[in-house]
């Protein structure tokens, strides 16, 4: 791995990832982002991962689709994608964009959204018991 | 060698008049050749005068009305800028998202809908949601008389975007004729949920409060348990 790289660091906790993007997101570290979640729930068997986009003030179209591509791909994996505290002006960005995230799970703040991914886990415990 | 008396005259009176005609194209527009001779030339200098006189009124009357012109225009700037401020002033007022319970936002919607105002709500709804945290907002459209497909795709964009912030939009107060304009324009509301009066969207927002309110209290005590194991 390249140390001079810029990384974007991926959290365990419990049962979930955490990932907090707050940094300028280009091309090549959305794509290192993509491979890197996926790896991380393939090794830490994650049922969720939270993405924090709270700082992010622009999105194109290809971050757009690598969000949802990843939240398809995640679930794949047996794992929930939450997008967490998006700003008004990306939302209207990616609807405008015609990238209106179907399958993805969105929330207002970290909380929330960590909520969801609670209530996710416990509805699956309830379906296998 | 001498010339003529009258001839050395004649050539002074030209060399006047041209004098005058320069200084009058100089701007001094009260320069007059003001002849006392009575001759043939006499008469052309007096057309002179005369065409000064009526080039001097032509130029003040100019003035006067580009000074009307320039008044008037100043007015009417001002009426612009006016009619702007009062523009946006309504686009502001037109627009009142409002927090009504815990996690309940409600947009009033009353008057008729054009893209920009559907616009402008849009962003103002959106921020309000970002920063009162409230996770359900209904947008009541009971005051608004018809909407185009420009407006409907509007509204499905406002909702769409809400979702993408986390939160849910419910449409209410939707009338008979948006009902039929909907449907016969073939725009699919199905993915927005829509309630027949703001009462509804209200019980129904309680409700989903109340769920999610349950949940939480669920996954503590989950956690709680956790802990105790």
């Amino acid at each position: 791995m390249d140390l001079h790289e810029k990384r974007i660091p991926i959290i365990k906790i419990r049962d979930f990832l955490i990932v907090s993007i707050q940094v300028d997101m280009h091309d090549k570290l959305a794509i290192q982002l993509q491979s890197q979640i996926l790896e991380e729930i393939g090794r830490t068997g994650a049922k969720g991962v939270l993405i924090d986009i709270s700082v992010l003030e622009m999105v194109d179209s290809f971050i757009g689709r690598m969000l949802s591509g990843m939240a398809s791909m995640a679930s794949i994996m047996d794992a929930a994608v939450v997008i967490v505290g998006m700003q008004p002006a990306v939302a209207i960005t990616l609807v405008e964009l015609g990238l209106e995230m179907p399958g993805v799970d969105t929330a207002l703040n970290m909380e929330k959204g960590m909520e969801m991914l609670e209530k996710r886990l416990k509805d699956l415990e309830h379906n296998f018991f | 060698m001498s010339e003529p008396r009258n001839v050395k005259n004649l050539k002074d009176r030209i060399n006047r008049i041209e004098d005058i005609l320069a200084s009058v194209a100089a701007g001094d527009m009260d320069a007059r050749i003001e002849t006392e001779i009575e001759d043939d030339l006499s008469g052309i200098e007096a057309a002179i005068d005369l065409l000064i006189d009526d080039l001097t009124d032509e130029l003040r009357q100019r003035e006067k009305m580009q000074k009307e012109l320039e008044t008037k225009l100043k007015e009417i700037q001002e009426q612009q800028r006016t009619i702007v401020q009062q523009q946006e002033d309504l686009l502001e007022l037109s627009s009142p998202v409002s927090k009504v319970w815990d996690n309940i936002l409600i947009l009033p919607v009353i008057g008729t809908l054009d893209s920009q105002r559907t616009q402008i709500m849009m962003e103002n709804l959106l921020q309000k949601i970002v920063d009162t945290g409230c996770t359900i907002s209904i947008l009541d459209i009971t005051g608004v008389p018809t909407v185009d497909t420009q407006v409907a795709n509007h509204l499905l964009k406002t909702v769409t975007s809400a979702r993408l912030l986390g939160a849910e939009c419910i449409i209410s107060g939707i009338s008979p004729a948006i009902a039929q304009t909907i449907v016969h324009l073939g725009i699919d509301l199905s993915t927005i949920r829509t309630k027949a009066t703001l009462q509804d969207a209200m019980i129904y927002a309680m409700k989903q409060n109340k769920r999610s309110d349950e949940m939480k209290v669920l996954s503590r005590n989950a956690l709680s348990d956790e802990k105790e194991d």
